[in-house]
């Protein structure tokens, strides 16, 4: 297991370095220049050049390619040009936001899907599954700002339940950070609820099919646990996978919905840093990005294999 | 040989005149069927596929779902209740406790997530009063009494690290753990290796013999039949064309189906030709002919045939075919006066 872990590791040290030259080529593929932005209304030529040549703009794309790497080794993803914080603290910041918003989703995401999909292929063809399926569509179709918007006018606006924005630490005030927490997870949550549904239903409606299934039910194991226990532990292994790539995709940023409700997460730092030309946070926050994408799909190996004791014996 | 027990016995389950029809299809699956079999007695049923014989099985075991098929008549009497008006949870409390069954694909009746020990522990947990321990004792006796080596090892493997004898062994193990009073074992041996085919069928046999369950055992295979069987029972789509002991069948076919099932089996010694077939296909759901479903096959078709099967009428002990010609001998004086 662990030099499973460790191969698939090292198989991700090209992957990442692929990333890097991505980023950093596309970076300077983009129109604009950095220092004017930096320099503001200043047009001095003089001030523009000393930036550039502060910044390593002047240098060839080459050297500065492995300067920025070299620095990223060492746990330095550079200076903000904008804040002038380090690019590592405001990543640092941002992300545990980011992570909460994600967990919260994925929990709302696994509470509304994963039965709802075992309903309608447990109940395929009746209304049960008609029903199961126009929800999980219409959570598909309703986009996220508009879902956002509607649930801050109901729930904070009229009904005033709910914090219509804003973020706060678990570590400070747990209540109030569930408070500001639920609604945005709740958004993120029922698009991915939706396709977690879809595809927790065709793993059952597979695996319902198999003949161990009709030996529990000749072993007169009842129908819930014959659901549970014997069906749907069998179709675990591709809702882990895919679990495992929506967190990563939600870490990546739900700008939209962090927009909405004004929480200081990973997308809001994304589109500011886009926004105003900040090279070294957008490079820092796709390599920070990728690394996780890539630990997220790790991760859901690892489980896939834990979970499929064929899996666990072939190591 | 257990048959010969005064027939006075009641009969462990007890099937009356069974029709099955799957749904949306012009004719009944399985036609009016019955049989019984007696405790320690085995019954075979014998037929090509698709003549009824594992859909039966289901039926009785209440496995069929209601959108695939239904019961349009009959009765499973078991233990003073009728198998096939029960409620749902109260066959759940028969099925794998008093009634069990195996089947015939031991490679993917095993749930590939769980050891088998558990798998085998969790028919006692269901059905007895006994703790996880104990369950877990019983599953390893069972696995004794199937032979499988090792047992105590083999306890905590998954099911794909054992082949497909030993599989079977293990659903095997699965289905006697709560000593039923009858297994239904639907073609057991039909996907594995021959010389595995014969370790299983003396295992079920040596089995039966220890423990006095009463066993249906669905089959094409006459080999084994001849091995196993106290009785028979000849399907042909979905009617019951012969059946008695398992010498009459063998012995004095009366069924022109039955004969020339018999004439197909190769036997050892000098070839005499070419092996005998039986000419023609089995008739599909929805090309059902009237009268009897065998005489677009049969060689000695007659008008009568074609109007209503025939009832089974007595030729021995327990012997009954359901042929208007039978037996054939008369037929051939005749012709020959």
């Amino acid at each position: 297991m662990l030099s499973y872990i460790a191969r698939r590791l090292v198989i991700a040290v090209p992957t990442l370095i692929l990333v890097s030259v991505f980023v950093f080529v596309l970076q300077k593929l983009l129109p604009g220049d950095p220092a004017l932005v930096l320099a503001g209304e200043e047009r001095d030529p003089e001030v523009l050049e000393f930036i550039r040549e502060k910044y390593r703009l002047n240098d060839p794309v080459i050297y500065q390619y492995f300067h920025w790497m070299k620095a990223m080794l060492q746990g330095d993803l550079g200076i903000s040009l904008r804040t002038q914080q380090p690019v590592a603290t405001l990543i640092a910041d941002k992300l545990p936001v980011t992570i909460q918003l994600a967990i919260m989703a994925m929990v709302i995401a696994f509470a509304i899907g994963i039965p709802a999909g075992i309903l309608s292929a447990v109940h395929k063809g009746t209304a049960v599954d008609y029903i199961a399926n126009f929800i999980a569509l219409s959570g598909l179709s309703i986009p996220n700002f508009w879902l956002g918007i509607m649930l801050i006018l109901l729930v904070s606006v009229q009904l005033g339940w709910l914090p219509a924005s804003g973020y706060e630490s678990p570590f400070t005030d747990p209540v109030k950070s569930l408070q500001t927490m639920i609604m945005p997870g709740f958004v993120l949550g029922t698009a991915l609820a939706a396709t977690l549904m879809r595809h927790t239903r065709s793993a059952m409606l597979g695996v319902m099919k198999a003949d161990y299934i009709r030996t529990a039910r000749a072993k007169g194991v009842l129908e819930n646990a014959v659901i549970i226990k014997h069906a749907f532990r069998n179709a675990l292994l591709p809702i882990v996978t895919l679990s495992a790539l929506l967190f990563g995709e939600l870490l990546a940023g739900a700008v939209l919905t962090e927009q909405i409700f004004t929480i200081p997460g990973f997308g809001k730092l994304i589109v500011d840093a886009v926004f105003t030309r900040d090279y070294a946070v957008v490079q820092g926050i796709v390599m920070c990005t990728a690394a996780g994408f890539i630990l997220m799909n790790l991760i859901a190996d690892v489980l896939y294999f834990l979970l499929n004791p064929r899996m666990r014996s072939s190591l | 040989m257990l048959n010969s027990a005064p027939a006075a016995t009641a009969p462990v389950l007890d099937v009356r005149n069974l029709a099955l029809r799957f749904k949306d299809t012009p004719a009944n699956i399985v036609d009016g069927i019955s049989f019984s079999v007696r405790e320690g007695e085995t019954l075979c049923i014998v037929g090509e596929s698709g003549c009824g014989k594992s859909v039966t099985a289901l039926a009785l075991m209440g496995l069929l779902p209601r959108s695939v098929a239904r019961v349009t008549s009959g009765t499973a009497m078991f233990g003073g209740s009728d198998l096939l008006t029960l409620p749902q949870r109260a066959m759940a409390d028969i099925r794998g406790n008093t009634i069990s069954m195996i089947f015939q694909e031991p490679m993917t009746s095993l749930n590939p997530s769980y050891r088998i020990g558990e798998q085998i522990g969790e028919v006692v947990l269901r059905h007895k009063r006994v703790t996880r321990a104990q369950a877990r004792q019983r599953a390893l006796e069972m696995l004794d009494r199937v032979r499988i080596p090792a047992a105590a090892s083999r306890l905590d493997d998954y099911p794909h690290e054992l082949s497909g004898g030993m599989r079977q062994r293990v659903m095997i193990a699965m289905a006697l753990a709560n000593d039923p009073a009858l297994l239904i074992a639907d073609e057991p041996t039909t996907a594995l290796d021959v010389t595995i085919q014969a370790q299983i069928v003396d295992l079920i046999e040596e089995l039966q013999k220890e423990t006095g369950t009463a066993l249906i055992m669905i089959t094409h295979d006459l080999g084994v039949v001849a091995e196993i069987a106290d009785r028979v029972s000849v399907m042909y789509a979905g009617h019951i064309v012969e059946e008695g002991p398992v010498e009459a069948i063998f012995d004095d076919p009366q069924h022109p189906y039955t004969i020339g099932l018999m004439s197909s089996v190769p036997s050892i010694g000098p070839r005499s030709g070419r092996l005998a077939t039986i000419g023609g296909l089995v008739p599909t759901i929805d090309r059902m002919p009237s009268g009897c479903r065998f005489s677009p096959r049969c060689p000695f078709v007659q008008a009568d045939c074609l109007k209503a099967h025939a009832p089974l009428s007595t030729f021995g002990p327990e012997h009954r075919a359901a042929c208007y010609f039978a037996p054939l001998e008369t037929v051939f004086a005749e012709a020959a006066s």
